[in-house]
């Protein structure tokens, strides 16, 4: 399959009309980040509302610690190719539920009785995985490259986060506040690097 | 923002490489984002006190770069920040903190103590936990459903507040022998409760108690000594059914069916009755229904919906003199008494507990009868119709009677007149 970049190309090939399902598949995957991007904005309120003030405070600038292969959404990506973007966030999406389950881990540990939380947590890894798969399998129908096997940097970022977590209560509270700020990112701009594919977005 | 493992947004122009050496993440203490290569460390991370009890802290600044110090540092506390009367410099790179007489945490998690740089950016953190040790669990009971499971209930000791999380555990073991065992089923009747579902011995006694813990210490509740059998409950009653007795405007007949488990087991059930009016609370209990399954409620009103309710008490079981506990009431069943032109009786039903006058004992209140029915009876065949009306005109003049005392309805004196011929 030639690999195509930026929108669609009506123009191909289509006597067996692959058109209409692949839009389908856009569609359906644009409207699982949009939900997720709702979830996501949700989960993040409710872990700053169970680690206390000053966290969730207007106002307050926590530190941004690196958080080992991944970091947030360049300022350069949105000028990217779509499909480059797509295979970027599929990257990240792709290293975020290891980490999520490491804070999981820990909030269960700090925060035994915030059931919400710990289930929101436990979904959004899960979520962030479907959401994953489902942005790789349009970029297999869009005929581009999704970059190859993730589960070594993966692991690695999720051990590393692991044993960053085992350290002082505060530092730990700081680096979930990241990881859940960082999956909004993410999340959001699968959801905008969707719509330009998405009918009716911009072509 | 130091380097760390390059992101997916950093390698738009070139292949992911297959693996990478990671950078540890950088913690607060460490090397850190935020304001630039100025480092702290606060001392002690983490600690636990005692409500009312001090605390002496410190931030101590440590940088590669020059001009690393204390001066301008300053502490928040949840948020708030600290009076700077609290705090003084121990030397250039160190500001110290004296709290006294500590609150306890308002979360879980901790209180989020903060050292900032004078440009407000967080330099290091540590969280407080502040509490009491948990006092001794008390007033636990216990059931079991068909003698197959055990359910227990607490109560924490100090009303349950002690500022820290404190982990509650059901232990139990045979009285004579065996170990210790952990209920793991928590929270299945409230947050002070656990379910032990199966592989419990009948016939010998258990010990149950409750362990709590918390970062300031534990306590133990005192030991429940029981047997399955003695605490013993059933689902309650199935298929109760509400139903009118024929043209009867003061009664209505309830039926229901033995909890299926009560077949497996050698006990009989007894069983308690309340219903009460659609838009009333007040329920009446109708007591020691004993055996039976069904009931005849009497001394309704008329053209009136009820609500009506079973419940199950198994005793006797293996021979027990001992009752069993109270099943849960079955749901509530609903049905209406025949509509009446005349005004019905205020009230009564089969034997309720303690209402009006006419539920004596039994014995009495046929003596009565048979004394009235020699006065009015005019055929010598009794019936039970016979009495339930004779019954329903008792309830009428009780009510008259009541009434003469306060101020009559219109065209009700009559009302205690008997039956009609």
């Amino acid at each position: 399959m030639s690999r195509r970049e930026g929108s669609l190309d009506p123009q191909a090939d289509s006597s067996v009309s692959p058109l209409p399902h692949l839009e389908a598949k856009i569609q359906q995957t644009h409207s699982l980040a949009r939900l997720l991007t709702k979830y996501a904005e949700q989960l993040l309120q409710e872990y700053v509302q169970h680690q206390g003030d000053p966290f969730g405070l207007p106002g307050f600038s926590p530190p941004r610690p690196p958080v080992a292969g991944l970091s947030a959404p360049a300022p350069g990506h949105a000028g990217l190719p779509v499909p480059e973007r797509l295979r970027l966030d599929a990257a990240a999406l792709a290293v975020l539920p290891p980490l999520l389950d490491v804070v999981r881990r820990r909030q269960a540990e700090l925060n035994p009785r915030a059931a919400r939380l710990l289930r929101r947590l436990e979904d959004a890894a899960r979520q962030a995985r479907a959401l994953g798969a489902a942005v790789e399998a349009v970029l297999g129908a869009l005929g581009a490259e999704t970059g190859g096997p993730r589960a070594e940097p993966a692991t690695a970022a999720a051990a590393a986060i692991a044993a960053a977590a085992t350290g002082g209560v505060f530092p730990a509270k700081v680096l979930g506040l990241r990881v859940c700020s960082l999956y909004l990112e993410w999340v959001s701009r699968t959801e905008a690097d969707l719509g330009q594919l998405a009918p009716g977005g911009p072509a | 923002m130091p380097a760390g493992s390059p992101g997916p947004a950093a390698q738009s122009a070139r292949r992911p490489p297959p693996l990478l050496p990671l950078l540890l993440f950088c913690v607060l203490g460490a090397p850190q984002a935020g304001s630039g290569a100025d480092t702290a460390v606060i001392s002690p991370q983490d600690p636990t006190l005692l409500i009312g009890s001090s605390l002496q802290a410190t931030c101590s600044v440590h940088g590669d770069t020059p001009g690393a110090t204390a001066e301008g540092l300053y502490w928040t506390l949840n948020g708030r920040r600290l009076p700077p009367e609290l705090s003084r410099m121990l030397n250039a790179s160190t500001l110290a903190l004296a709290l006294a007489n500590l609150n306890g945490s308002r979360q879980q998690s901790g209180d989020n103590l903060v050292c900032h740089a004078r440009d407000g950016s967080i330099l290091a953190g540590s969280c407080l936990y502040v509490g009491l040790p948990p006092e001794k669990p008390f007033n636990i009971s216990c059931w079991s459903k068909n003698m197959k499971d055990l359910t227990c209930r607490w109560t924490p000791g100090a009303h349950g507040e002690t500022f820290l999380h404190t982990n509650y555990s059901l232990k139990y073991k045979l009285r004579w022998y065996g170990q210790d065992n952990t209920c793991e089923e928590y929270h299945t009747v409230g947050p002070h409760s656990c379910h032990i579902p199966k592989d419990l011995a009948l016939f010998t006694p258990y010990e149950i108690w409750v362990e709590a813990t918390n970062r300031l210490g534990s306590a133990r509740s005192d030991v429940l000594t029981l047997d399955i059998l003695d605490v013993v409950t059933t689902d309650p009653p199935p298929d109760v059914h509400v139903s009118r007795v024929g043209g009867l405007e003061d009664q209505l007949s309830v039926r229901w069916v033995s909890p299926p488990a009560l077949k497996d087991f050698l006990f009989q059930a007894k069983y308690q009755i309340r219903y009460r009016v659609e838009d009333s609370v007040d329920w009446k209990v109708v007591d020691d229904v004993s055996n039976q399954t069904s009931c005849r409620l009497a001394g309704l009103k008329p053209g009136t919906v009820y609500f009506v309710q079973v419940r199950c008490n198994p005793f006797g079981i293996y021979g027990s003199k001992k009752a069993g506990i109270w099943s849960e009431w079955s749901h509530p069943t609903a049905a209406s008494t025949p509509r009446s032109e005349r005004p019905g009786p205020g009230g009564g039903a089969c034997e309720p507990r303690g209402s009006e006058p006419s539920s004596g004992p039994v014995r009495r209140e046929l003596k009565q009868f048979l004394g009235w029915l020699k006065k009015h009876a005019y055929c010598s065949n009794l019936s039970f119709r016979l009495y339930d009306q004779w019954r329903a005109w008792m309830q009428k003049s009780h009510k008259t009677r009541n009434q003469d005392e306060g101020i009559l309805p219109s065209g009700r004196r009559g009302a205690a007149r008997g039956p009609a011929r």
